[in-house]
């Protein structure tokens, strides 16, 4: 049951995948990536790790493609055509991937994890309690930091995107 | 990772004092600054911006080496000490350069995000986790981001804000994708922890694809080739105090980050460092890196007639150079690495002091803008002069000094036959070929006449003036004494 599930979440995850980079349609490309986070929740869901599921639909599938959403109409795209690929780029991507699914064929032939970790690392931590702990005792100087790239980020949209026309100090 | 919060704001005072300073500059301008003219929020900006990194740095020398700490997630040895204090100097100078740059609009947010950025800058110095070293890149990346496009009256800030901002996530998702391999590989995030297991499993497949994306972002980071293209785009377009961070004290933080992350970390897949080209680690990937940003950047530097275009590719070549201090790091500690990392740091934060003041005097696009500047201003040409010297690496200066240690140390690793040592002569080559590039800036500053009959005379504000003195002092001294910063190692 939970390998055709598998089946069912991966082929969804990266077909929505192409998708978002194949649609000329920016909205229909925003929407492919909606699909696409909602399988990865379902790939979450079937390793147990149900917070993340969770949040992915909540904070990616919900608030981010939304914004997106929002953006690509603010900006009046009308689900714009994009420029179709250009010769040399489909050659770059494809000599790229083609590398990358060497290198990951490779790995699944040859080579299999040798590191003894793998068999031990903890599972269960992925309560929200635990998670919650976890965020505010060992992990408090991260978030700490990340609460200061929100303020940059804050600040440095305000700056970019302000209009100062009417300001008198302007030369 | 248990450990007292007592004891890591203690370690982390520098940070706090940065990040507390920044807010404390918007906040002051936000009250005091209202109708007031832009050039004095600048000066007030920039005195209470210059304030607070004096404190950080007299705190991070309060701090001293304590060892790891916060459950090793840091580590505060001679390394991170020395890269904190030299982030928090080469700011200090960025400041200066502002002083004497075109003003701009938001002089108290321009000030607050190099803050900003330094604290990134002195966390990258000292983290010795993954998830840590991550944050603390992308507070630093960030506000260089904004940095870069900040000026929104001309176009080219506007574009090399985006070419950079759009190059640099590309570069950290395949970081983060590299690290989220070696989680995955080693369940570990700490460091120590991820050089413990990783000596135990080895080389595979696995580790290789971790060790190529890693090593794709440290490139970007770096401006090594073939990852540059962003650089000479970034450096022309950017404000001038911007460009001089960009390209000294991220260089400084970034270079350390990466040989922590390199050597101590994932110093198991490192390969053997004698025979360079055999496929077997990540120094095979750092000697092709080398290899080539030596070349593009030496080569493509010719063909410069701009001047920040050409100390852009100088970068490229000069990355080139600190990969291979990365590769002799092994070998001789992080001494001769933070050395000339600081030292170039100093130099083109300097060279681009020397822009600034140009190009609010005029303009300065082309080489040819140089001319006549001996006559103009004195004291702008002759700070150039050492300046450019000591990137070209002429003896008594410290980019020599620098250089030859690098040299040396590469020749030791394999003899003179070997492929390192193959490396070494073409770096040795290229330098010669970089004194050409080097020498026609001179040229045009200190020989060729001005243009119109009277040359007018250039002012340079105090705040700058003091600046370029003070970093052609530490050239020619840290040249002439390279063991007052080697010993502290």
């Amino acid at each position: 049951m939970s390998d055709t599930l598998f089946h069912l979440f991966a082929v969804l995850t990266v077909a929505c995948a192409l998708g978002v980079v194949l649609n000329k349609n920016a909205v229909a490309s925003a929407l492919c990536l909606l699909v696409c986070l909602t399988g990865i929740a379902g790939l979450f869901v079937l390793l147990d790790a149900f917070l993340l599921a969770v949040l992915t639909v909540f904070v990616y599938a919900g608030a981010v493609v939304a914004l997106f959403l929002f953006i690509i109409m603010l900006l009046d795209m009308q689900g714009g055509n994009r420029k179709p690929f250009t010769k040399s780029s489909i050659v770059a991507g494809a000599a790229a991937a083609g590398l990358l699914c060497t290198g990951l064929y490779s790995f699944l032939v040859r080579g299999h994890i040798e590191s003894p970790v793998l068999a031990t690392t903890k599972v269960g931590g992925s309560s929200l309690r635990a998670y919650a702990e976890l965020l505010f005792t060992t992990y408090l100087l991260p978030v700490q930091i990340v609460g200061f790239l929100l303020l940059i980020a804050m600040l440095g949209v305000i700056v970019l995107s302000k209009k100062f026309e009417n300001l008198e100090d302007i030369k | 990772m248990n450990t007292s919060y007592a004891q890591l704001a203690h370690a982390l005072q520098p940070e706090i004092i940065l990040a507390d300073g920044a807010v404390l500059v918007i906040a002051f301008d936000l009250i005091f600054g209202r109708h007031r003219p832009l050039a004095t929020r600048l000066a007030a900006s920039l005195a209470l911006g210059a304030l607070t990194l004096v404190a950080a740095f007299i705190a991070s020398v309060f701090v001293g080496p304590i060892g790891g700490f916060y459950g090793e997630s840091f580590v505060l040895d001679s390394f991170a000490l020395a890269t904190r204090g030299g982030v928090i100097v080469l700011a200090l100078l960025t400041l200066g350069v502002a002083a004497g740059a075109k003003v701009m609009r938001n002089p108290a947010e321009y000030v607050a995000l190099i803050l900003f950025a330094t604290t990134g800058f002195t966390l990258m110095a000292a983290a010795n986790h993954l998830l840590i070293a991550f944050a603390s890149l992308e507070l630093a990346s960030l506000s260089l981001y904004l940095l870069a496009g900040f000026d929104k009256d001309r176009r080219e800030s506007a574009e090399a804000g985006l070419k950079y901002f759009l190059l640099g996530a590309l570069a950290t998702a395949f970081l983060l994708f590299g690290f989220s391999l070696i989680y995955g590989m080693t369940g570990e995030l700490a460091l120590p922890r991820i050089a413990a297991v990783l000596a135990q499993c080895g080389m595979s497949p696995l580790p290789a694809l971790a060790l190529v994306m890693v090593m794709v972002a440290f490139g970007f980071k770096a401006a090594a080739a073939p990852f540059h293209l962003w650089a000479p785009d970034a450096y022309e377009g950017a404000p001038t105090p911007s460009a001089a961070l960009i390209a000294s004290a991220s260089k400084l933080a970034g270079f350390t980050l990466f040989t922590r992350l390199l050597w101590p970390g994932l110093g198991a897949l490192a390969g053997d460092s004698s025979h360079a080209l055999n496929p077997g680690g990540w120094i095979t990937i750092v000697v092709l890196l080398a290899g080539a940003s030596l070349l593009i950047g030496n080569l493509a530097a010719l063909a410069q007639t701009n001047l920040r275009r050409l100390l852009a590719y100088s970068a490229i070549a000069h990355a080139g150079v600190m990969m291979l201090g990365v590769v002799t790091a092994s070998l001789a500690g992080p001494g001769p690495l933070f050395y000339y990392l600081f030292t170039y740091g100093i130099a083109t934060a300097g060279a681009f002091g020397v822009i600034a003041v140009l190009e609010r005097n005029g303009g300065c696009q082309k080489i040819t803008d140089l001319a006549g500047l001996s006559r103009r201003s004195p004291l702008l040409a002759g700070t150039l002069a050492i300046f450019i010297l000591s990137l070209a690496g002429i003896p008594p200066l410290a980019g020599f000094f620098g250089k030859f240690t690098f040299f040396a140390l590469m020749l030791r690793i394999g003899g003179i036959a070997s492929p390192t040592g193959a490396l070494t002569l073409l770096a040795i080559a290229l330098s010669a070929v970089s004194l050409y590039y080097y020498l026609v800036v001179l040229k045009q500053a200190l020989v060729e006449p001005f243009a119109s009959e009277k040359p007018t005379r250039i002012h340079v504000p105090a705040a700058t003036a003091l600046t370029l003195l003070a970093a052609t002092a530490l050239i020619i001294g840290l040249g002439l004494c390279p063991s007052l910063l080697l010993t502290f190692f």
